[in-house]
């Protein structure tokens, strides 16, 4: 087990390392950069150059790179180019937002995806799963955004009332502070909890199948028993891998819920850097984002070998 | 001198007169309408206004050229000269009054002299810790301006070529060349707002929230990225008894639909959108759903416009752009897209004192008739029997609006002829390579906001400017634009800045389409305020108050 996770963390430290690369040189490549950005309409010509060499973007793009890669081994995103606040800081205050989001969000869905998953395997073709399947196909093919705008809109046409659409900071409010996350979490976690639930009923019905549970039925053990302990436990692993997708797609989800439901998380930080060609912000982000994955997928790997002790690499 | 020409220089005829009379005077009734309906009230001190709001990329106002700086800076500074603000005022009049300078002299075309008013007091925040404004900060201030590298609107003032302290409360600038624009320019709000020197001196430049300490009406207590900035009332304000509010939350809601359900919450005290307005498109729901709301109709001051490469084929040909504003039906536009606005020309109907109707404009008033069968003429004219082919490009990071507008024009420029493909650019590429006139063929959206006419007019047509994104050079309209900055007598003034827009309708270098209507709205409780298309939101919020 240690080895096994040992080298799964030697190839998460190589996929970081040439991640790296894409988030420092992929910025660059878009059309405009943020010295146009920043003088906007009125470029002199002269004020480019010169503010390109304050800003440090004259040298060449390697050069960049290995001077930001030095940094960022020593624990430095350095600052950002228009508010020349460190990114680190910055960071510090937005991931927790984020990962609250996604957090939650990711409990919604797996509090909804596995009991339902589980009650449609075990009740085949009873009107449960006919339910339960066609809420999963709704869940998956209505857009969170499109939800998430009615939920905010609809109470305000009809009642003049609004769910919470500022963000209060916990010391200021703690009660305020965790209602502002239950409704977008709710609903980030919902298009999730769908695909889990279908891929929990599928591979449950496979496992239910096989011989060693017919045998468990045979002997008299409880269906709680059969389901729960014997089945569910080796129908989980594609369910976990799925999970790993999902956490990419759920920190990637945040930027829409973020901006509809005003939490002053990542996805807005990035997407804000992108428009603005903050090429610091951009890569301070991006790494992190990737980490967390790569962080996610290694953890996805140990369960495999926790749930499977057969799995060995 | 040809027809048209002899035509440009005409004297208004008496029709003319008659209707910007009424024009004024339906202004003027707005004005007394507006007046009296607040006039009476007498204000009162307290509560926190709440309102929609922006997040600044950084807070240095000589670094940036866009709003969002600007309107949250407006807060916190004062600058010389400003636009009178309050319940009196009408959307789309900028009048000129004293702020930090009591009064000013035009000592000679070339001299300019503002006194300041005594005792203002910087906010009491180290490192000016409430000492008293004097000439030398203004000073500081516009040295900063026009030194500072990568200062975007440098070219407000290119006309100014040194500030000089006469006293401790005196101020001269003197000019390279006659500018009568200047106070214009000096009451902008932009980037015109004074700043200390020690403040500038302690943190190298102004980029930190926590170097916005100014002599505004408001001190910035806190600063949230992208949630909210928290302004409280500064005590030693010079304007008597204002702010009346003890302080605002100027709110990120970068969500219009989230911001609309803010306010129809009661959650926002003024409309949760741009200019505090209620979107058209939200506004007969509004209008019914909460009819005691105050709403207030404007226009725009920026106009919407198609901009081309006049330097090269086919653009270069007067026949060939006369064809595309012909192919364009601006009022179908406006009525599928933005459902109020006007047809403009070069100058913004938004700003109804310098700007001219559409059957004004002369012989080039024709050019806007919608007209295909004439484009396509037009542009066999040119060479062109089966018209061309072309880019037009435009962003999707202004809203949908433009993206809508930008199809249905592609559509109409097909009807006669013209084959444009739409190039939809992402808002940062958009900003540093179209805005900035490198593009190929055509490209649209709004651009050049402002409150005066000189600045679009200057910026566009000028062929140094790095604003003439149509790539323009005409001798005889940079003439016209170089006469007009030394006119001091303001009607013989205006005459020549409604001569150049009727030119500017004749050649047709930008295809001006339209300036879009908005609508201010605020709730009953909030008193003396009116909406205006300018930056200066902290002025309007300290004019007001609230009764709750």
């Amino acid at each position: 087990m240690r080895t096994y996770v040992l080298k799964r963390l030697l190839i998460a430290i190589t996929s970081l390392a040439i991640a790296s690369l894409a988030v420092f040189s992929l910025p660059r490549l878009i059309p405009g950069d943020v010295v146009q950005l920043m003088l906007e309409e009125r470029a002199y010509g002269k004020d480019l150059d010169d503010l390109r060499a304050k800003l440090g973007l004259d040298r060449p793009i390697y050069v960049q790179y290995f001077e930001w890669a030095g940094r960022v081994v020593r624990g430095e995103l350095g600052e950002s180019l228009w508010t020349k606040r460190p990114v680190l800081e910055e960071l510090g205050r937005r991931l927790p937002v984020s990962l609250k989001l996604g957090l939650l969000a990711l409990l919604f869905s797996m509090s909804i995806a596995l009991p339902i998953g589980i009650l449609a395997a075990v009740r085949q073709d009873s009107l449960a799963d006919y339910v339960a399947r066609s809420l999963a196909i709704v869940g998956l093919s209505v857009p969170g955004f499109w939800i998430a705008t009615l939920v905010i809109f609809l109470p305000s046409l009809w009642w003049n009332w609004s769910p919470p659409i500022q963000f209060t900071e916990f010391g200021v409010d703690p009660w305020a502070h965790v209602a502002q996350f239950i409704i977008p979490a709710f609903i980030l976690g919902i298009a999730s909890s769908a695909a889990i639930m279908r891929l929990t009923r599928a591979q449950l019905l496979e496992v239910l199948r096989q011989d060693y549970v017919r045998t468990a039925w045979a002997k008299g053990v409880r269906e709680r028993v059969v389901v729960l302990k014997h089945s569910l436990k080796n129908s989980l692993i594609p369910v976990i891998t799925v999970l790993g997708i999902q956490v990419a797609q759920i920190l990637g989800g945040t930027v829409i819920f973020e901006t509809i439901f005003g939490l002053p998380g990542m996805g807005r930080f990035l997407f804000d850097a992108i428009n603005q060609r903050d090429y610091p912000v951009i890569q301070g982000v991006n790494l992190v984002i990737v980490s967390v994955v790569i962080l996610m997928n290694l953890a996805v790997d140990a369960c495999y070998a926790i749930l499977d002790p057969r799995i060995r690499y | 001198m040809d027809a048209s020409q002899s035509k440009l220089t005409r004297k208004l005829s008496r029709r003319d007169l008659l209707r910007t009379g009424l024009a004024a005077g339906a202004m003027l009734s707005t004005e007394s309408a507006l007046a009296s309906r607040h006039a009476w009230a007498q204000p009162k001190r307290g509560g926190v206004l709440r309102v929609w709001g922006y997040d600044p990329p950084h807070f240095d106002p000589h670094l940036i050229l866009g709003g969002k700086t600007h309107n949250t800076l407006s807060f916190v500074y004062s600058r010389l000269l400003r636009h009178k603000v309050g319940a009196e005022v009408a959307p789309g009049s900028f009048i000129i009054e004293p702020d930090l300078a009591e009064r000013w002299d035009e000592v000679d075309e070339l001299t300019y002299v503002f006194h300041l008013r005594r005792g203002v007091r910087w906010h009491n925040k180290p490192p000016v810790n409430g000492r008293e404004l004097v000439a030398d900060d203004v000073k500081f201030t516009y040295e900063r301006f026009l030194t500072e590298k990568g200062n975007p609107v440098r070219y407000m003032l290119d006309a100014v070529d040194r500030v000089e302290v006469v006293d401790r409360y005196t101020v001269r600038f003197r000019l390279k060349e006659p500018f009568v624009w200047l106070p214009n320019m000096l009451a902008n709000p932009m980037s015109t707002w004074i700043v200390a020197r020690e403040v500038v001196e302690k943190y190298s430049d102004l980029r930190k929230a926590e170097t916005a300490i100014g002599t505004g009406p408001f001190i910035l207590e806190r600063y949230e990225p992208n949630v909210k900035t928290v302004f409280r009332r500064n005590p030693d304000y010079f304007r008597s008894g204002q702010p009346w509010v003890d302080g605002v939350e100027w709110v990120v809601m970068d969500d219009a639909v989230s911001a609309l359900a803010a306010y129809r919450a009661g959650k926002l005290d003024c409309g949760g959108w741009h200019w505090w307005s209620v979107r058209q498109q939200d506004l007969a729901a509004m209008k019914k759903s909460h009819p005691h709301l105050g709403y207030q109709d404007f226009l725009s001051t920026v106009t919407n416009r198609i901009w081309m490469r006049t330097d090269k084929p086919p653009f270069n040909d007067v026949r060939v752009r006369r064809a595309i504003s012909h192919a364009v039906d601006r009022q179908a536009v406006i009525d599928a897209v933005y459902l109020r606005g006007e047809p403009s020309p070069a100058v913004s109907r938004g700003l109804p004192e310098w700007s001219l109707r559409i059957d004004q404009l002369g012989p080039g008033a024709r050019y806007y008739r919608h007209d295909p069968k004439e484009a396509r003429r037009l542009l066999a004219d040119a060479g062109f029997p089966q018209g061309f082919k072309t880019q037009l490009s435009g962003t999707s990071g202004l809203g949908a609006d433009l993206v809508d507008a930008l199809q249905f024009v592609q559509r109409q420029l097909k009807e006669a002829g013209i084959e444009a493909e739409l190039r939809i650019q992402e808002y940062g590429a958009y900003m540093s390579t179209t805005t900035q006139g490198k593009f190929e063929g055509m490209a649209m959206g709004p651009f050049a906001i402002s409150w005066e006419p000189h600045s679009p007019l200057y910026g566009m047509y000028l062929p140094d400017q790095p604003r003439n994104s149509s790539h323009v050079n005409d001798p005889r309209l940079t003439g016209m634009l170089k006469e007009q900055m030394r006119i001091k007598q303001l009607e013989a003034r205006r005459k020549l800045i409604f001569d150049i827009q009727r030119y500017a309708a004749e050649q047709q270098y930008y295809v001006d389409l339209y300036s879009v209507g908005i609508t201010g709205s605020w709730q009953p409780y909030v008193k003396n305020y009116a909406p205006n298309p300018t930056f200066d939101y902290g002025g309007r919020a300290a004019a007001l108050w609230l009764e709750r």
